[in-house]
């Protein structure tokens, strides 16, 4: 039944609307949405991050191209640089099943993983992923945000993100079951309607067990607490 | 809600007046003399034997014909009145003020069931009598007519008076039912 | 839009009445659809309008007359304009898709119909987002008779919510965040005022039962942020209406908006209702009304002083106002009132409630006839008093207008505690049909997923949907049961939508019949009009996210009509 829908919506996707009337042939809606657009900074380090998403569909389906990125200024290298594509499909009223690709940058091995997910509100305003990563070094990754209005245009942003990584990744100092930790508080300002929406806040990053082993011994911090500053967009 | 002093005060002065010897005039004035409006005389009950012309007069959902009526000072006039109309209706002969506290009254009687779109519930009307002391309006000056019913008024027009004949079943005056009686010389 | 705009309108109104004196009865008229600026005082965006303007001119007809009216498309997309509640040939309607293929950038379509009713109407753009954007005009139609009500002048008072957004980008606004024009959502600071006023647990049960539902009570209105427009002027515009005192002035209140309902009061006035969607209804005298989209009520006012009156509109959620002057003489105005406190949407409004639907059906029954047995008057206002807030004012009302759930946070009020008109208060002031019995019911749920803004009917939106059939000659009673939490104005084009509010014979004949949260209403059809045509809610937006049906009857003249209504262009 989903399958099929989903099919006749690609299928719909591809037929160019001509003189039809209101909501006889779905258009195609797109939008982006970047929860973290931003300059990190402490006493040591320097950073740009983005996390955002850009969606092509249709109700029954979204094509989303999800980026998540650290880009150390000081190294003008990339810390993290992670893109997806993923096929969003409903699976209830408020949740979305997805299956898509994760490529990891920089370059190297096994840096190719097939995703495996849920995405939607959970009851009490939550909003969560949880997705599964497959490639040769597996790993679980749960994504939690919530917006509390202070007034309706201040809103304090809490979010969540929690790594789980089941198998040894050396090159990328990842121990199995090191799990990295990233969470912040960012207070926005609705600027302009919901389009810019300019924010400060903090940004915590800590890895645990294995992995946290693995950067001492590298002589690298554990974590990581950030001041950060800048804007959420929605168009 | 409705002043129900005054609506009995009203119906007192209704009652009084039905009595052919005593001139409504006066107690038009009298009742009605409050409220910053102008008081007039709205003339008497007449007897068709003084009757100088015959006026036809049609109820139509919601208006008259005709939509105005001249009048000589002093002169009685014989109104014949039907409703062509699907809704009932009424024919009353008075000033704006009494208009006002006519449709106050007509208020009531369809809150008390006496006063439906298309009939006239007679013993809710006596009810209602019982309860408050008024029910039906029996006024020489006015008619409430039943679809396809007619009726008939003798008045005898005052010499001076802002006077109109209307229609004061709730939301008919409102939508224009009414037409101004003019005093001609 | 601007002042000399306006009145550009009026003198092609003017001048569209005059080329009707040719032939005793055949009016020809011509519109243009154009791109046009529409500057609102706040805010100018870019537009769809009528003969270079927005509104468009309103369009006089006279019943019994036959029109020809020559759309040319201005625009670089396809357009198409529908007669809202005009009766008249499936291929006439003007709906892309359903009536006729539209009309497309650069050509021409020629409508040709017989005008059979008198009234208050309009017409508007029935493609893309071009009606929110502008593409809308008023229709007077004179009678043939003389109407059951009297008055000295008239005027059109067509409301609308202008946006500085244009109608797509709202649109994918809304998909892509249902909740991207609410600012009416509750706070944490409003959460510390509710636990000073209610108390830490039953605030915390309360949001956390909003919560657990992820709805908000405070989705009343999907859009906010708009200006809303009397003939095209902002508040600080300030429309006026001119009259002279002791005159009776008609006012055609006609809600052209895309999304919003609006409560009209002219505070020191009462207003007497004599038509609902161009039909005479017995009049009714009252302090307010509430519009729904699409709705249209003719009132009289007859002013006596020689003073200005405001002409007030809040919108249903209370995020703007309307206002225009009644006065004597330009350039007075009167006091301009405050907005009333934001109203929030119950557990009721969510339909849970329960019994609300057997309510309605009591209701239905015994008509709304404000009599009560033993002689009281109820005052329904009174009863409510105070202010909007909630539920538990709500709860407490005694006899609420049927036409909301019990206890709902949406029954309106008069501001002066006086008489707000109800769909009850309606009734036919001569039926158009004979009364019957409807040969069968089709049961239309109105359903929507609030969080991916998908709106449907039968839990199906129009993308997926089978036409609604209907076999002419039958008489069908629809039941509308609205499962969401918004209000929805539905709009069945081509044929009278009788409402139920327990009149019989007399029960209100309209276009629009408005169906709020967690209720049943029922309106029954005859099935007199042979084609195809459209049945949608008539919010822009949910419209267009799939609260829509096409509906196919079936059988009766249709080879006459259909060659009748051959289009002739396009």
């Amino acid at each position: 039944m989903r399958s099929s829908g989903l099919f006749r919506a690609l299928a719909g996707a591809t037929v160019v609307a001509g003189l039809v009337g209101p909501a006889a042939a779905e258009p195609l809606l797109w939008g982006v949405r970047a929860e973290q657009l931003e300059y990190r900074v402490n006493p040591d380090d320097q950073l740009f991050a983005w996390e955002f998403d850009a969606f092509l569909g249709q109700d029954a389906w979204r094509v989303v191209w999800r980026s998540e990125a650290e880009y150390v200024i000081e190294d003008t290298a990339f810390e993290r640089l992670e893109n997806q594509l993923r096929l969003q499909t409903p699976i209830s009223d408020f949740f979305d099943a997805v299956a898509g690709i994760r490529v990891d940058t920089p370059d190297g091995p096994n840096r190719v993983f097939g995703v495996l997910g849920v995405h939607g509100l959970a009851p009490q305003w939550f909003e969560l992923d949880a997705d599964l990563f497959i490639a040769e070094d597996p790993a679980v990754r749960l994504e939690g945000e919530y917006e509390l209005l202070v007034t309706n245009r201040v809103t304090l942003i809490p979010n969540l993100e929690f790594d789980l990584p089941f198998t040894d990744d050396p090159e990328r100092g990842i121990s199995a079951l090191g799990p990295r930790l990233e969470t912040g508080a960012r207070l926005s300002y609705d600027l302009v309607d919901r389009l810019i929406s300019p924010y400060v806040g903090v940004n915590y990053e800590r890895v645990f067990a294995g992995t946290a082993d693995r950067a001492r011994f590298e002589g690298e911090d554990v974590d990581g607490l950030f001041f950060v500053v800048g804007t959420r967009v929605m168009f | 809600m409705t002043d129900l002093r005054y609506l009995r005060r009203l119906a007192a002065a209704a009652c009084i007046a039905a009595s052919p010897a005593l001139p409504i005039s006066a107690m038009a004035d009298a009742t009605h003399g409050h409220g910053g409006t102008q008081t007039h005389d709205i003339g008497a009950p007449g007897s068709a034997a003084q009757a100088e012309r015959t006026v036809e007069v049609l109820l139509y959902d919601n208006y008259y014909e005709p939509g105005a009526i001249e009048v000589k000072r002093g002169e009685t006039l014989r109104f014949l009145v039907r409703n062509e109309g699907q809704l009932v209706h009424e024919f009353s002969i008075a000033t704006p003020a009494l208009h006002r506290a006519h449709r106050e009254e007509m208020e009531m009687m369809v809150e008390h069931g006496v006063l439906h779109a298309f009939h006239i519930d007679r013993e809710a009307a006596e009810r209602m009598q019982t309860s408050m002391g008024h029910g039906m309006h029996d006024d020489p000056n006015s008619l409430l007519l039943e679809p396809g019913e007619s009726g008939e008024v003798v008045w005898t027009f005052p010499l001076e008076g802002e006077l109109a004949f209307a229609c004061n079943v709730p939301g008919h005056y409102e939508a224009g039912m009414v037409g101004d009686i003019v005093l001609t010389d | 839009m601007t002042a000399s705009s306006i009145l550009r309108g009026g003198w092609l109104a003017l001048g569209l009445s005059a080329a009707l004196s040719g032939a005793a009865s055949a009016g020809e008229y011509s519109l243009t659809v154009d791109r046009v600026t529409i500057d609102t005082g706040d805010f100018r965006k870019s537009g769809v309008g009528f003969n270079g303007s927005s509104p468009g001119p309103v369009l006089r007809f006279r019943e019994g007359e036959e029109v020809t009216i020559e759309v040319t498309n201005n625009l670089s997309e396809p357009t198409s304009i529908h007669w809202h509640g005009l009766i008249l040939p499936f291929r006439q309607d003007g709906v892309p898709g359903i009536s006729y293929p539209g009309i497309g950038p650069g050509e021409s379509f020629t409508y040709r119909f017989p005008i059979v009713q008198a009234g208050t109407y309009w017409f508007h753009s029935h493609s893309a987002f071009q009606e929110p954007d502008g593409a809308y005009g008023a229709i007077v139609i004179e009678p043939e008779e003389r109407e059951p009500f009297r008055y000295d002048r008239d005027y059109v008072v067509q409301l609308t919510d202008a946006h500085p957004h244009s109608g797509s980008r709202i649109f994918r606004n809304l998909k892509m965040s249902s909740d991207y024009y609410n600012r009416k959502q509750r706070t944490l600071l409003d959460f510390f005022d509710d636990v000073d006023e209610r108390g830490l647990d039953a605030t915390v049960s309360d949001r956390m039962a909003w919560g657990e539902m992820r709805m908000m009570p405070t989705d009343i209105e999907d859009l906010q942020g708009f200006l809303p427009l009397i003939n095209g002027k902002s508040p600080e515009g300030n429309w006026t209406a001119l009259f002279t005192p002791g005159e009776r002035v008609r006012l055609r209140f006609i809600n052209a908006s895309a999304m919003t309902y609006f409560d009209i009061r002219i505070p020191g006035l009462e207003m007497t209702v004599v038509q609902a969607d161009g039909n005479n209804v017995r009049p009714v005298t009252v302090d307010e009304l509430r519009i729904a989209v699409a709705e249209i009520y003719d009132v009289i006012v007859r002013p006596r002083e020689d003073k200005a009156y405001t002409l007030f509109a809040e919108s249903m959620g209370r995020t703007a106002y309307a206002r225009g002057t009644l006065a004597p003489r330009p350039g007075m105005t009167a006091d301009v009132p405050d907005l009333r406190a934001d109203p929030l949407l119950t557990m009721a409004d969510m339909g849970m409630a329960h019994g609300a639907h057997a309510g309605m059906e009591t209701a239905g029954m015994a008509g709304a006839t404000h009599t009560m047995p033993d002689g009281t008057v109820m005052d329904n206002a009174a009863m409510q008093g105070g202010r909007d807030h909630g539920a538990q004012d709500g709860m407490a009302m005694a006899k609420a207008d049927p036409f909301y759930a019990a206890g709902s946070g949406l029954a309106p009020k008069a501001a002066n505690g006086g008489k707000m008109l109800s769909y009850g208060d309606l009734k036919a002031q001569k039926p158009l049909y004979p009364h019957r019995p409807a040969t069968r019911e089709i049961e239309l749920r109105l359903t929507g997923n609030m969080e991916r803004y998908i709106w449907s009917v039968n839990g199906v939106k129009y993308a997926d949907s089978e036409p609604i059939r209907l076999i002419y000659g039958e008489r069908v009673r629809f039941k509308f049961v609205n499962e969401t939490m918004m209000s929805h104005p539905m709009h069945l084009h081509g044929m009278w939508s009788i409402l139920d509010n327990g009149s019989g014979q007399w029960n209100p004949i309209k276009h629009v019949v408005s169906v709020s949260p967690g209720t049943t209403v029922f309106m029954e059809t005859e099935v007199d009009a042979p084609g195809q045509w459209a049945f949608h809610c008539h919010l822009a937006y949910h419209a267009e996210a799939g609260m829509f049906r096409k509906v196919v009857v079936e059988g009766g003249p249709s080879d006459e009509r259909a060659a009748l209504a051959a289009p002739a262009g396009g």
